[in-house]
C-alpha cells in the first residue's frame, strides 16, 4: 500500500533507489495536513535537482543548501504551500467565521440578482455590482450567480477575466490609478507611473501585502487638462512630485 | 408632477417655467468631472451659502452645469444676464463675486480671463478667444442647464423637437434626418438617415435603438461631457430616432469609468418618465418607449457595434463578423440601430430647425459641427465645437492658443488608436470625414492630441500599439498576433536594437492586419504606425541606423550629460537624483556616473533654466568627463547676474 502511494507521487521521475527512499521517509515525517499536492511538487523538484548530484544526506534536504533556497521556483512553491496551509488552517479553526462570511457573500449577491429581476441579460451589471460592494469577485458569489441564473461558471469567468473592471483577487482599500491616456502619455505619464510604483513599492496591477493600496493604470479619465494624472480613490492629483505623493499616501488610513 | 399628456400640456409647462426663470439672475458654476477635480462642488455650495447670507435667495439661481469645454480654466463661473465670465474660481473668491457682481453689478477684474496675446482682461465669455470662433450648436446648451434639472432643459425649448416629431410622423422625421446629411459622430461617418432607414425596413417587429457611450478613445471626452451636462438632449434624440425607426426599447451603453455620467443619466431618465416623456403613450401620441442603462465594464473593443450588442445581452463583448449587419440582426437577433452620443444630440436640432438650416453648416459631404477634444501640448486644453471644414491650424492656434513653452509644433494625432498623425505641412487641411481619410488619419470620435518637438513619433506609434495589443480581444489571428509582432519590432527599435529591414517588415505586417482582421479594431490598428512612417520616416531611420532618438525620449538611446562649461556647482541635481548617480560638491563641477544613471530625467528637469547645464545626448559619443573635483568656471559677466 505504502509502496503504491510512493509510486503515484513520483510518477515519471527518475530517481536512484536511495533518493526514493529519502523522499519516502520525508513524506512519512510530514504531518497529515501538509500532504498537499504542492509540497509533493516541491519534493519532486528537489529530487530532480539532486538527481545528478551525489546522493544527499537526509539532514541536507531538511535544511536546504543555499543554492536550493535561492531557487525561485522552490520559493514560489513554498509560499504557495504555506498559503494553502493557512487557508486550510483558517477553515478548520474558524469554520464558523468563514461560514458566516460565505453566507454574507451569498446573501448580498442574491439581493443584487433580485434587483436585476434574475435576468440573465444583466449578468455583467450584476458582476459590476458585486465588484463594487466587495472590491473583488469572491468565488462563493460567482458560484451563486452561476447557480441562480443557470449560467455555466466558465462563462462567468470568461466575462470576469475579459473586462478590466473585474478582479479575481481582493483589491486594496485604496485604489491608486495612473492615467496612461494619450494626452497624459505625451505629457510624461510613464515617468509618473514609475514614481508612483516606487513610492508604493508595488507594480501596476498589484496590491500591497497589507491590502492598503492597489495600483492600476487606466486609459483616459477625460480630464486631460490636468495630465499626467494620478487618482487616489476619488481625488485627482495633477502630476504630483515624489514629496507630494508621500503626503497623499500617508493621509490614507 | 402629473404626466404631460399632450404637446399642448408640454408647451404650457414650458411657459410656466420660463415665466418663473425670467426674473432670476443665474450663476452657472461648471461642475462636470473636470471641474470637480478642481473643487467646483465647494464653489457651488459656497455660492448658495453666500447668496442666502446676503439675502439674495429669491433673486438668484445657482446652476451646477456640465463642462463648458474650457477645461484649462475650470471651474469657471458665468453670470447672466451680462455674460460675465470668471475663470479659475476658488471658494475664497465667492463672497467677493456675490457682493460686487450680484449685489452692485460691478465686475471683479482680477478673476477675469486675461488674453495672453493682448494682456487685456476679457469680461464676456463670448469675447474670450477660445470661444470666439467656435460654433457651439450642441455643446453650447451646457452652460444654461443645471445637470440635474429637466425644467432647465424645458425652459430652453427641450422636448419641443419630440413634440414636433410626433406630429410629423415617422416617415417625415426619417426624411428630415436623411436630408440634413447628418453622419455618425462615433468615427465611421456613416449617414445616419440611411442607417435608420435600414433598421426601420428590416423585417422584424421588435427593434432596438442604442446610444453608444463607450467612449474608449484615450484623449476624447466630449460624449462624457454631453451625458453629464445635457443628458436630456441625448434622450430626446433617442426617443425621436426610436419613433422614426419603430423601436419601443432603447439602451444606453455607457462606460462605468464615467460615474457622474451614469448618475446624471439615471436621474434624467427618471425625470423623463415622471413627465411622461418616456413610457407608455408619450405625449398622448400612442407611441410607447423606454430606455435601460447598461454599464460597460472596461473593454475598448466593446465599443464596436456588434461587440457592444453582445455585451448588452450579458455576454462577453467581442465582435462578430458582420456578414449580416446589426441593422438586420443586432441584440437578440433583432434589428438594432446604434448611434454615438453626439449623433443623437444633433437630432433634436435638426427636427427643431429643419434639415435645410442644419445643412447650411459644414462641407459638401459632412454637415453640421463636430466636437473635438483638444488635448496634449496645447495652451487651451478643452472641448471645441467647430463647423466641419474648419482647418486644424484654426483649431490648434486660434482656439487652442498654440503650443506652450515656446516649443515647436510637431504633429497632431486624430482619431484615437485607429487614426493617424498629421504633420505641420497638412495643418491647413479643412477637416471633415473625407479629408481626414485622405491624409491617412480619420475623424474617429474627435480626439485631437497635439504633440511638440519633445515627442518621439516612434514612441507614439509604440504607445498606440501597446494600447491595442492590450485591448485586442484575441479572436482573430491577424489582430492578435500582428499587433503583437509590430509592437515587438517597435520595442526593439526604441531599445536601440533596430535592424535594417524593420521598416519594410512593419509595412508587410501592417498590410495583413489591415486586410485580414475581423473587426475595425484590427483593420485600423496599423494606422498610427503607417502614418508616422509616412510623415516621420526619418525618425525611424535615425533610431535604427544612427541609434539616435531625435526627440530625446527613448531611454535606451539617450544619455544625460552635465556640460562642464555651464555647470555652476549648485547641488540641485545632485540632491534630487534618485539613483545617487551624480557626484560633485558645492562649486565643483557635477558629474553623472553613467553606470548608475537610470535616465529618469530628474536632473534635466531640475537644473535651473538660467544654467541649462544638463544635456540629453543621443546618437553621438559622450564627451569626456572632467576630472572629479574640478572647480566651476564662472565668467565675470555671468557672476553678476
Amino acid at each position: 500500500m505504502a509502496k503504491q502511494k510512493n509510486k503515484s507521487a513520483f510518477v515519471g521521475l527518475k530517481v536512484t533507489s536511495e533518493q526514493a527512499e529519502t523522499l519516502a521517509r520525508l513524506q512519512r515525517t510530514l504531518k497529515p495536513g501538509t500532504k498537499t499536492e504542492v509540497l509533493l511538487k516541491g519534493l519532486e523538484l528537489l529530487a530532480a535537482r539532486t538527481a545528478d548530484a551525489s546522493p544527499p544526506q537526509p539532514r541536507e534536504i531538511l535544511s536546504p543548501a543555499p543554492e536550493l533556497a535561492a531557487s525561485d521556483e522552490l520559493e514560489r512553491l513554498e509560499s504557495q504551500a504555506l498559503r494553502y496551509l493557512s487557508d486550510l488552517q483558517e477553515t478548520r479553526n474558524r469554520s464558523e467565521e468563514v461560514m458566516r462570511r460565505m453566507v454574507k457573500n451569498i446573501a448580498q449577491t442574491d439581493k443584487i440578482i433580485t434587483h436585476y429581476g434574475s435576468d440573465r441579460n444583466y449578468l455583467i451589471q450584476i458582476l459590476l455590482d458585486i465588484q463594487r460592494d466587495n472590491r473583488w469577485l469572491p468565488r462563493d458569489a460567482l458560484m451563486w450567480v452561476s447557480e441562480k441564473l443557470d449560467i455555466p461558471l466558465s462563462r462567468i469567468y470568461h466575462i470576469a477575466t475579459f473586462y478590466k473592471a473585474f478582479s479575481l483577487v481582493p483589491q486594496g482599500r485604496h485604489q491608486v490609478s495612473v492615467c496612461l491616456g494619450t494626452a497624459c502619455h505625451v505629457r510624461g505619464a510613464p515617468r509618473l507611473l514609475e514614481k508612483v510604483a516606487d513610492s508604493l513599492q508595488i507594480r501596476p496591477g498589484e496590491t500591497s501585502r497589507d491590502l492598503k493600496f492597489s495600483l492600476n493604470t487606466v486609459n483616459c479619465l477625460g480630464c486631460c487638462a490636468l495630465g499626467p494624472v494620478m487618482v487616489v480613490d476619488e481625488a485627482y492629483h495633477s502630476n504630483p512630485t515624489t514629496a507630494e505623493m508621500a503626503d497623499i499616501f500617508a493621509a490614507c488610513d | 408632477m402629473p404626466k404631460l399628456k399632450s404637446a399642448a400640456a408640454l408647451a404650457a409647462r414650458r411657459r410656466e417655467i420660463q415665466e418663473r426663470y425670467k426674473k432670476l439672475t443665474t450663476v452657472a458654476v461648471t461642475d462636470g468631472s473636470d471641474g470637480r477635480t478642481r473643487g467646483s462642488r465647494g464653489v457651488a455650495q459656497a455660492f448658495r451659502d453666500e447668496i442666502t447670507k446676503q439675502g439674495l435667495g429669491d433673486k438668484v439661481i445657482v446652476r451646477q452645469t456640465g463642462c463648458q469645454g474650457f477645461c484649462e480654466q475650470e471651474p469657471t463661473v458665468l453670470i447672466m444676464p451680462g455674460e460675465t465670465c470668471y475663470v479659475g474660481v476658488a471658494e475664497a473668491d465667492v463672497s467677493e463675486i456675490v457682493t460686487q457682481t450680484l449685489g452692485r453689478g460691478e465686475i471683479v477684474t482680477r478673476l477675469l480671463y486675461t488674453d495672453p496675446a493682448t494682456g487685456q482682461a476679457v469680461a464676456k465669455e463670448s469675447d474670450i478667444p477660445f470661444y470666439k470662433t467656435q460654433s457651439r450648436l450642441v455643446l453650447g446648451a451646457n452652460r444654461w442647464l443645471d445637470m440635474l434639472s429637466i425644467d432647465d432643459y424645458l425652459a430652453l425649448g427641450g422636448y419641443a423637437a419630440l413634440a414636433k416629431a410626433l406630429e410629423m410622423g415617422p416617415e417625415a422625421v426619417l426624411d428630415e434626418v436623411k436630408k440634413s446629411g447628418l453622419r455618425g459622430r462615433g468615427g465611421g461617418g456613416f449617414p445616419t438617415g440611411i442607417k435608420w432607414e435600414t433598421t426601420r425596413n428590416a423585417p422584424e417587429a421588435t427593434k432596438y435603438v442604442i446610444v453608444n457611450a463607450d467612449e474608449g478613445d484615450p484623449g476624447a471626452y466630449m460624449d462624457r461631457s454631453l451625458l453629464e451636462g445635457n443628458p436630456h438632449s441625448v434622450i430626446e434624440g433617442l426617443i425621436i430616432g426610436a419613433y422614426a425607426i419603430g423601436a419601443r426599447q432603447g439602451f444606453v451603453y455607457v462606460r462605468q469609468e464615467y460615474p457622474l455620467a451614469v448618475a446624471n443619466l439615471e436621474v434624467a431618465l427618471e425625470q423623463a418618465r415622471e413627465y411622461g416623456l418616456l413610457g407608455p403613450n408619450i405625449l398622448g401620441s400612442g407611441f410607447d418607449f423606454d430606455v435601460a442603462i447598461h454599464r460597460g465594464a472596461g473593454a475598448f473593443v466593446s465599443g464596436e457595434s456588434s461587440a457592444l450588442m453582445t455585451a448588452i445581452e450579458g455576454r462577453v463583448g467581442e465582435p462578430r463578423p458582420k456578414y449580416i449587419r446589426t441593422a438586420f440582426s443586432g441584440i437578440g437577433g433583432k434589428p438594432s440601430n446604434l448611434n454615438n452620443v453626439e449623433t443623437w444630440a444633433n437630432v433634436p436640432l435638426i427636427i427643431n430647425r429643419g434639415a435645410a438650416w442644419y445643412a447650411e453648416t459644414g462641407t459638401k459631404n459632412s454637415k453640421g459641427t463636430k466636437i473635438f477634444s483638444l488635448v496634449g501640448k496645447v495652451n487651451n486644453t478643452g472641448l471645441v465645437e467647430v463647423p466641419m471644414g474648419t482647418t486644424l491650424r484654426q483649431i490648434i492656434y486660434d482656439i487652442g492658443g498654440g503650443i506652450p513653452g515656446g516649443k515647436k509644433f510637431k504633429a497632431v494625432q486624430t482619431g484615437g488608436p485607429s487614426g493617424g498623425v498629421i504633420p505641420e505641412s497638412k495643418l491647413d487641411t479643412p477637416i471633415d470625414f473625407d479629408e481626414l481619410n485622405k491624409i491617412g488619419s480619420m475623424m474617429g470620435s474627435g480626439g485631437m492630441i497635439v504633440m511638440d518637438e519633445d515627442n518621439c513619433m516612434v514612441d507614439v506609434a509604440r504607445y498606440f500599439l501597446d494600447f491595442l495589443a492590450g485591448e485586442s480581444c484575441g479572436q482573430c489571428v491577424p489582430c492578435r498576433e500582428g499587433i503583437h509582432q509590430m509592437l515587438k519590432i517597435l520595442n526593439r527599435i526604441c531599445a536601440s536594437e533596430g535592424k535594417p529591414g524593420d521598416i519594410e517588415l512593419l509595412g508587410e505586417i501592417a498590410e495583413v492586419v489591415q486586410k485580414a482582421s475581423l473587426c475595425a479594431l484590427g483593420a485600423t490598428a496599423p494606422n498610427p504606425v503607417l502614418s508616422t512612417l509616412k510623415y516621420f520616416g526619418d525618425e525611424y531611420r535615425a533610431h535604427i541606423k544612427d541609434k539616435r532618438c531625435p526627440a530625446g525620449v527613448c531611454q535606451d538611446l539617450i544619455a544625460y550629460y552635465i556640460d562642464p562649461a555651464k555647470c555652476q556647482g549648485c547641488l540641485i541635481c545632485l540632491r534630487n537624483c534618485p539613483a545617487g548617480a551624480i557626484s560633485g560638491d558645492k562649486n565643483l563641477i557635477h558629474i553623472i556616473d553613467q553606470a548608475r544613471c537610470t535616465k529618469c530625467n530628474t536632473c534635466f528637469e531640475v537644473c535651473p533654466p538660467r544654467f541649462n547645464a544638463v544635456r540629453k545626448i543621443s546618437g553621438e559619443p559622450l564627451p569626456e568627463a572632467v576630472a572629479p573635483g574640478t572647480a566651476v568656471k564662472r565668467k565675470r559677466g555671468e557672476q553678476d547676474e
